[in-house]
Formats: C-alpha cells, structure tokens, sequence
C-alpha cells in the first residue's frame, strides 16, 4: 500500500514537471495587424438587409435596406496604458452592409502589444472637414463613390440608414432615410471608447481581429426614442436629415456598439 | 513499477517535443480576415467535446478485452452570435479500437485509438472531416480488489494516469466561424489523464462508478481546450445462462468543461456541463462479447446554450482476453 502511494506522489510530482515545460512567451516587438469587425445587427438578430422585419418598442416596424456609416481615428490602448493613435490620414472607412468586405477596417503597422481598449470615431472630425476638399486625400472620392456626402460644402454623411417602415399610424410601407452629418448648429461626430473583453494581442505572426457589434436599433431606439412616423411629412417618407433630432440620434448612435469577443488568429 | 516507468517515459517525450515554435510570420493576416467576410462566418463561441469522455473505458462484463467500438455523438449548435442565428446539425462518429489488457496481476493498460468522421450542415453547405483522432493511453492499477471468493461485496477500486497523444489532425480553420470548438479529430495537444474507477458488487448486482480527469495542454497553434471531468455510475446486472451472458446497465454520466484558451486568453462560451442518462446491455457468449449503449441528456448547459446534446449510442464487439 505504501509503495503504491509513493507511486501516486511519483505521478502528480511528474505532471507538475510536464506543465513547466511549456515554453514562455517571445518579448514583444515587432508590428502586426488588426481587424475591426463590425457586425450589424438590430436588437440582438442578425441584419438581414431588405427581408426582415425589426420592431422598435414604438411598435414600428422597419426593413433596412441601407446601412452604411463612417469609421474614423481609431485609437488602441494596451493593458499597460500605452496608446496608438493609427494614423490619421488612413483611419477613415466607410462601413457598408452590402459590401461584406467593407465590415473589417483593416489596419497596418500596429506596433505589437495587448491591447484592451478601443476608440473610434462615427463620422468625419471637424478639424479634417476643415481641411478643405484637398486635405480629404483619397477619402473624399471614396466617400462620395458611396453615397458618404452631400457636397463638399454640405460636408460628409457619417450614418445613412434607409428602408421602409410601417407603424401603428402609418399601415403603408413607407420610406424612411436617416443620415447625420453636420447642420447649421451642431457638427454630430461622436466618438465610442469600448473595453475589450479579452485583450487583442498584435503581433507580427498574430493578426488579431475584434469584434463589434452594431445594433441599429438604437438609431432611433437608444437612449432617445424617436417614433419614425413623427417624422413622416405628409406622409412622403420620414426624412430625418437635420434639425434638432439629429443631435438626439448621435447621442444614440454614440451608444450602439458593443464588443462581443476578440480573436487572436 | 512497470507502469511508473511508462508514465515517466512518456511524460519525458511530451518534454522533449513541446518546445515547439510559434508560427512563423502570417503574410496572409488580411485575406484571412477577407475569408472571414466573405464567408460571413461569424465568431468562435464554444468547445466542447467530441471524445465522448464520459462513455468511460470499461465493459461490465469482462474487465479485460480488446474490442472495437462504434459511437455517434449527435449535437444542434448555433452558427453565429445573434439570436437569430441558424441551428445547425452536428455529427460526431467514432471508431474506436478500445482495449484493457493485463499487464500483471495489477496493472492494466487500456488503449484507445479513434477514427473519427464527422460532418456538420452549415449554412454554406455541409462540411466534413474524417480521419485518426488521438489515441489515449492509461496505465491502471488496482488499489484495492476483494480476495476472497464468498464475500458478500466484492470491491475493485483501480486508480490511474494516462496520456493522450496528438495522433489527429487540428485544423483552426475549423474553429474559425463556428461555435462548436469541437469540431476536430483532435486537440493538436498532449494531454494527460487521471482515472478512478470503483466497482462493487453483491451477487449478480454490480455498481460500476468512474471518474476521470483530462489535463489539456496548448497546442502548435497557442490554442488549448479547457480541462475537462468526467464522471459517471452505472448499476449492472448479470443474468447468467452458463454459455450466454446478459447484462443489463442503467447509469448516469456527465461532463464538466473549463473555458478554452487563445494565447492564454479565455474563450467566451466555452464552458459548459452536461448530464446524461445511459443504458444498455451486453451480451457474452464464450469469448465474445456485443454490447449496445445509449445516453440521453438530463441537464445540460453547453457554450452558455448555443449548443446543445441531442443523444449518443455506441455499439462494441469485444473478444475477452
């Protein structure tokens, strides 16, 4: 029996050894990639453009045809604090649901680290509109290939969301279109900081990817309730393009990310 | 003390061969994530197992054999991360040369070597993998066996250690969209394995409990499933009709699993338990043996419920040593 025990401390003193063997980890240097997904959704199901139906708690119901908006400044943040601003005249990206490879804004030459948090712009900042056209760089013929602008003097659009809807008062399906953007009073871009839930670790042989959830709902059914059917004018479609809703749904779009998970693939 | 050197030896492998590099620079980050899109596959979510460790290692009939083994795990998980999400199907076969040989009078060694052919029907079309899985390795040995002939109880307890050895294929494409984790010939890991089991019996009634616990390891590809505890008992009967044998089993069995690992971090939704329920029967005539299991869950919670246990069966034929 005691021969046996001894037998059984042999054992677990071995697996003690096996789990020592693993090797540590390299220093951390280098640069690596980084995807930022972004997966539409509308309070908690998937987006299906044009088909499906989404219920607001106003009891309207919406079929999203288009949803596109605009990605800008993104900033990492490491465990340790350290922070990367990606540089600028490359952190503009038009997001678009019909366009699947659109979803990831790719970014280069991360330097390598564990990063935990994530900023981003929705829109076009002013200090860069301010730029005048020639500042825009490529971004200007890009935004405006998509559909991302009135004029150049009108500005950029940071969101455009378009469908149908019909509501309680309104049993016709009837267009809708919601874009941001600046008006005579307010400029509308906004800014998200979200914490990741596990770190993104860039490296040169790790690209991570984070994943972002974006639900649309909240557009006009965040923090702010707006009934589309308020905005229908003589019933032609509810146009919400200026005015002082427009700062009401950047205050909730402001609000409609959220990161489910990171890989590190 | 031939079993402690098997243990040591293999351990001393494991050593050897861990030290592996990280893969080299990844040139094609970005039409990875492209494939991403393109496929619209949503995120990694659960991992849970496709060892079918709970179905245990033993007969109950005879203690020593050599035998091959057929069993099907069947599984619905979601596809995606919404609530809208698809269900898929999932289909885990196995074919087991499963064995306990004696070594000794104590020590026995139970080898186990899989090959798995699974298939799952994803949005995009049914994906399948086929191949050898990993192949365990237990050593045993037997603490405690009543000696005497007309004991009212008659007790076996048998502790041991074994190690699984990374004979199938992982492939992280395969983890890459879907919630299943599981969904691999192997884990690309040495593992290693602690095994209790303690029968008692009184006549023909027979009480046959088990526990085991798996120690997973990271694998090439920094990734290393979450350790894993198995339990179950099962009460046996012996109908015994001198040249044929029938016994009748009814037991329970479950699964305990921790959270995967990525790089050291935590997976979300790949935890989980479950429960199952299992009877069966087997048939001895001479040297031969057939025996037929099911399981059906009782509980279960599996990747915070995006996936879900439908059933299990197996089926053996052994031939006695």
């Amino acid at each position: 029996m005691k021969n046996l025990l001894n037998k059984a401390i042999a054992i677990i003193a071995l697996s003690a050894v096996f789990t020592a063997c693993t090797n540590d980890e390299a220093a951390i240097s280098g640069t690596g990639n980084l995807g930022v997904e972004f997966d539409n959704s509308f309070a908690g199901n998937d987006l299906i453009l044009s088909t499906q139906p989404n219920i607001t708690s106003n009891d309207e119901v919406l079929k999203i045809e288009k949803i596109k908006y605009i990605i800008s400044n993104i900033v990492l943040t490491t465990a340790e604090g350290t922070v990367f601003t990606y540089p600028k005249n490359k952190s503009y990206f038009i997001i678009d649901e019909s366009n699947p490879k659109s979803l990831i804004a790719k970014l280069e030459n991360i330097p390598a680290g564990n990063y935990t948090k994530i900023k981003f712009g929705i829109g076009v900042d002013k200090a860069q509109w301010e730029l005048g056209a020639t500042g825009q760089g490529d971004f200007l013929l890009e935004a405006q290939a998509a559909g991302m602008m009135w004029s150049w003097s009108a500005g950029y659009k940071f969101i455009a969301f378009e469908g149908m809807f019909t509501a309680p008062t309104v049993s016709d399906e009837t267009s809708f279109m919601i874009h941001t953007g600046q008006t005579g009073t307010d400029y509308n871009y906004t800014e998200v900081t979200l914490d990741l839930p596990s770190k993104a670790i860039v490296r040169s042989s790790i690209s991570p990817i984070i994943h972002v959830i974006t639900d649309l709902s909240k557009v006009i059914d965040g923090t702010n309730k707006i009934k589309l059917s308020d905005n229908n004018k003589g019933g032609m479609g509810a146009m919400i393009m200026g005015g002082a809703t427009l700062p009401l749904i950047t205050q909730n779009i402001s609000n409609m990310f959220t990161v489910d998970h990171v890989h590190n693939d | 003390m031939k079993n402690k050197i098997i243990v040591v030896f293999l351990f001393a492998f494991q050593c050897a061969v861990a030290n592996v590099e990280v893969d080299s620079v990844s040139n094609f980050a970005f039409q990875k994530m492209e494939f991403f899109t393109d496929f619209d596959f949503d995120c990694d979510a659960c991992g849970c197992s496709a060892s079918g460790g709970s179905m245990g290692y033993s007969s109950m009939l005879n203690s020593n054999f050599v035998g091959l083994r057929y069993f099907k795990q069947s599984y619905t998980s979601k596809d995606g991360i919404f609530a809208n999400s698809p269900w898929i199907d999932e289909n885990f076969n196995t074919l087991q040369i499963w064995s306990k040989i004696p070594l000794g009078k104590k020590v026995q060694l139970s080898a186990l070597i899989p090959y798995h052919f699974h298939d799952r029907a994803l949005t995009a079309g049914t994906e399948s993998i086929k191949g050898l899985g990993d192949a365990s390795v237990i050593v045993s040995y037997s603490i405690y066996k009543t000696q005497k002939e007309e004991a009212l109880f008659v007790h076996d307890l048998q502790l041991g250690g074994g190690i699984k050895i990374p004979t199938g294929k992982f492939e992280e494409a395969n983890n890459a969209g879907t919630v299943n984790q599981s969904f691999q010939l192997g884990t690309g890991s040495w593992d290693y394995l602690l095994v209790g089991e303690y029968v008692v019996k009184k006549e023909s009634l027979g009480l046959n409990t088990m526990l085991n616990y798996n120690f997973k390891t990271k694998n090439q590809k920094n990734y290393q499933f979450g350790n894993q505890f198995n339990y179950g008992s099962t009460l046996f009967y012996l109908l015994d009709y001198n040249a044929l044998k029938i016994v009748p089993q009814i037991g329970v069995a479950g699964e305990v699993f921790e959270s995967n690992k990525q790089y050291g971090e935590k997976l979300a939704n790949t935890s989980g338990d479950v429960l199952f329920s299992k009877f069966g029967v087997e048939v001895g005539k001479e040297k031969l043996s057939i025996g037929i299991n099911a399981m059906l869950p009782i509980s279960q919670n599996l990747s915070n419920g995006n996936m879900e246990a439908n059933y299990r069966w197996s089926i053996n034929l052994n031939y006695v040593l």
